[in-house]
């Protein structure tokens, strides 16, 4: 059984923004690897490491083999040429480059997805309510997350109606156009028709409410909470500005 | 009349304020874009490297928050029910396209139908809340939220402008939004990750790069050569989606109603 966080949502996200933002300024290699242990580790702790990798490689694999081709195999700039063949230019700059490049791309992607996995989703959602965020925010974030389920759920269904129905899209362009308008159109109108529906409903009982109103869910919050929150969200401006303001002076 | 059904009109906020802060958004925006282009940092990992990244990435998310925070308080209810609509198929088509081994991503559809059918307001709301959401399983996307608020926007004022009254303007129009949007999205791709999210992109990069290309202009070529066709298909498709609607649920929507957006097309 996966473990969620005992902390208000929005400690986490300010946690994770400081520690990205800071990592990303420093640009030091071994800082960034702590950082993604420190995520991995993190991630065992709430019986998810292996869903973290799995995601994050999803992410990163692509990423990391662009970052390659562009800076570790097409360097223009680099003066140690490892090996040259054609346009290809492998130089250790380059791959300096492309490894940095990936690190960072590396502790966005990690930090992300951690809070994604320590943070419960209905947590998120309560703290958006009663934070002073406009009371549609809350709502759309609310409704997205529970209606991508459901639509996947049918679109799979329509899926199976169409084979029960002997409608084969075929081969080439035209089967693929043909399964996508398969799929989409009764996806996508049933889908607005329920939306349409909907609103009336909401609308009915005053959608969105203006006033206070009261929750039924709370959210875990304390005082020393509120101040971890401020430093991180401090932290997340000078921690940048502290580590780069040499370089700039340096610059200057 | 009120938008609800049962209760007095409110007003929702200060019409100076939000303007104020969809302007203070495109501000900020055209004003990062601009000075990019201009100065072109050359190193990527240097201290001035970080400092553009970081400074690229917080100047674009803030300006698609600020055009998020002018624009939704003033949604109406039916804008809003359609909305997680439009984020939930975004992901769903995306992922089903995805999976068919097909160049495409089509991963903005359903913004594109909420900009043809609620305007370009609600098409900008759509695009940051789609990234935002979608940031919550690939925080990669995350800087690119004001490149998804300008095809929500362009999609809207391409509607009004009567691009649903006639079937084949609609790609013309997709082709155009995808210039933009490529163009408005490079230097995030260049400078806050150093390329592109996929191999066969970065290939193309790195083919540019080998020409003597800098790196945003190289990225921005790739970016030429991938979106415009994308955004043609999907508002080809969205289009095609909006003829395929019951003109009661088409003409439910104010937008299309005062902008007679769909022409001939909507009187079925």
């Amino acid at each position: 059984m996966p473990r969620t966080c005992q902390l208000h949502p929005f400690t986490v996200l300010a946690l994770a923004a400081a520690v990205t933002a800071t990592t990303t300024a420093a640009g030091r290699w071994w800082l960034s690897v702590a950082v993604l242990l420190a995520c991995l580790l993190l991630a065992a702790w709430a019986r998810r490491a292996r869903r973290l990798a799995g995601l994050a490689a999803a992410i990163l694999a692509p990423a990391w083999g662009s970052q390659l081709l562009i800076h570790g195999m097409a360097d223009t700039a680099g003066g140690h040429v490892l090996a040259a063949a054609g346009p290809l230019r492998i130089t250790a700059e380059g791959l300096a480059t492309a490894g940095a490049l990936g690190l960072r791309t590396g502790v966005l992607v990690a930090a992300g997805l951690l809070c994604t996995l320590l943070i419960d989703r209905h947590e998120l959602i309560a703290a958006v309510d009663l934070s002073p965020a406009p009371p549609q925010l809350g709502y759309l974030l609310a409704a997205t997350l529970f209606l991508l389920p459901a639509l996947e759920r049918r679109q799979r269904a329509i899926g199976q109606a169409q084979s029960l129905r002997g409608a084969t899209p075929g081969g080439g362009p035209r089967g693929w156009f043909r399964r996508v308008r398969l799929r989409s159109v009764p996806l996508v109108l049933g889908a607005l028709q329920d939306a349409a529906d909907r609103s009336a409903h909401l609308a009915a009982r005053g959608f969105p409410a203006a006033g206070p109103h009261t929750r039924l869910r709370e959210v875990q919050d304390s005082a020393a909470q509120r101040r971890v929150r401020r430093i991180a969200l401090a932290c997340t401006v000078l921690g940048p500005v502290a580590v780069l303001a040499p370089s700039w002076m340096g610059a200057a | 009349m009120s938008p609800n059904l049962i209760l007095p009109q409110t007003a929702t906020g200060h019409p100076l304020r939000r303007r104020m802060l969809a302007a203070a958004g495109a501000l900020l925006l055209a004003g990062t874009y601009t000075a990019l282009v201009l100065t072109q940092p050359t190193g990527l990992t240097d201290g001035l490297g970080q400092t553009v990244a970081l400074a690229t990435f917080a100047a674009y998310l803030a300006a698609a928050l600020l055009l998020l925070a002018a624009v939704l308080p003033e949604l109406p209810v039916a804008t809003l029910t359609l909305i997680p609509v439009a984020l939930a198929l975004n992901i769903v088509l995306g992922q089903f396209v995805g999976s068919v081994m097909v160049p495409l991503y089509l991963d903005s559809l359903g913004t594109v139908l909420v900009g043809f059918l609620a305007g370009r307001r609600a098409g900008a709301a759509t695009g940051v809340l789609g990234t935002l959401i979608w940031s919550l399983f690939n925080p990669t996307v995350l800087p690119f939220a004001a490149g998804a608020a300008l095809v929500g926007f362009l999609a809207g004022t391409a509607a009004r402008f009567g691009t649903l009254r006639r079937p084949y303007l609609a790609p013309v129009a997709g082709l155009a939004v995808g210039v933009l949007v490529g163009v408005l999205s490079a230097p995030v791709a260049a400078f806050v990750f150093g390329g592109t999210s996929g191999v066969g992109t970065g290939a193309l990069v790195a083919a540019f790069r080998s020409m003597g290309d800098s790196l945003l202009s190289a990225v921005t070529k790739q970016a030429l050569i991938s979106d415009p066709g994308d955004k043609a298909i999907v508002f080809l498709l969205a289009a095609l989606l909006i003829y395929a609607l019951p003109g009661r649920l088409s003409a439910g929507f104010a937008f299309v109603r005062r902008h007679n957006v769909l022409g001939s097309h909507g009187s079925k």
